[in-house]
């Protein structure tokens, strides 16, 4: 059972808790878990296709799973995923 | 809506004066019940974007992370982010609303002639398309 870390705004959609533990062996089955468990979370981490929004990274522990094994990243009861955006943005359209 | 309290407020103006005429980011600490969010600690981070960042902003996915750690460790909610458009006024341009997250209230102060004029907050929809000015009172 990994652990989740929740950001603050998603917490409406997991009963308050900011921080979920699910099953799963890898990354992937892990996120599956976590948006069968609490299916209002879909739409804000994955889109119609069922790919991850381009705004959300994926880390295990501090590590990005873009450059462990993706999906597929085996994921451990000691290990911890974090939901992180990516940011940008300026004042030139 | 959102309100920023005065230590923080100051920090995020200080940071936004000592960047221009660049633009400056840093990420929102507090408290968040329902609609109502308080803003009590703001942390400076570093504008990572690769080119000339008078107009432009990028935050490093693993300074959001640590400061989400340190959020939790503070007993604080990660609920918002700042950056400045210097010498513009403080809207959410079209590369501000592409590159955003719903997840989270977004500050903008405008910075002209190196001083703070004025400043909005936006709340992105999840599809990207728009973003809604929230309350903001600081």
């Amino acid at each position: 059972m990994a652990k989740i870390l929740i950001p603050t705004p998603l917490r409406q959609f997991t009963a308050k808790r900011d921080s979920v533990n699910v099953p799963g062996a890898t990354v992937g089955e892990v996120l599956a878990a976590l948006t069968t468990e609490f299916p209002d979370l879909r739409k804000q981490i994955f889109n119609d296709e069922g790919k991850l929004r381009s705004f959300v990274n994926v880390y295990l522990n501090d590590e990005d799973i873009r450059y462990l094994g993706k999906d597929a990243t085996p994921a451990a009861d000691s290990d911890t995923v974090s939901l992180v955006p990516s940011i940008a943005g300026g004042a030139a359209n | 809506m959102i309100r920023i309290e005065p230590e923080p407020w100051a920090a995020m103006v200080a940071h936004a004066r000592a960047s221009y005429p660049n633009e400056c980011c840093g990420a929102m600490l507090g408290a968040a019940e329902g609609d109502t969010k308080t803003v009590r600690q703001a942390i400076a981070l570093e504008n990572a974007f690769e080119g000339a960042q008078a107009a432009r902003y990028e935050l490093r996915p693993e300074d959001l992370l640590a400061a989400d750690k340190a959020a939790r460790e503070r007993h604080m909610n990660l609920i918002g982010i700042y950056h400045s458009h210097p010498d513009c006024d403080a809207y959410f341009s079209a590369t501000d609303l592409r590159n955003s997250c719903p997840w989270y209230s977004f500050v903008v102060l405008s910075i002209q002639k190196g001083e703070f004029h004025h400043a909005n907050c936006f709340l992105p929809n999840v599809d990207q398309t728009e973003a809604p000015k929230e309350e903001l009172i600081y």
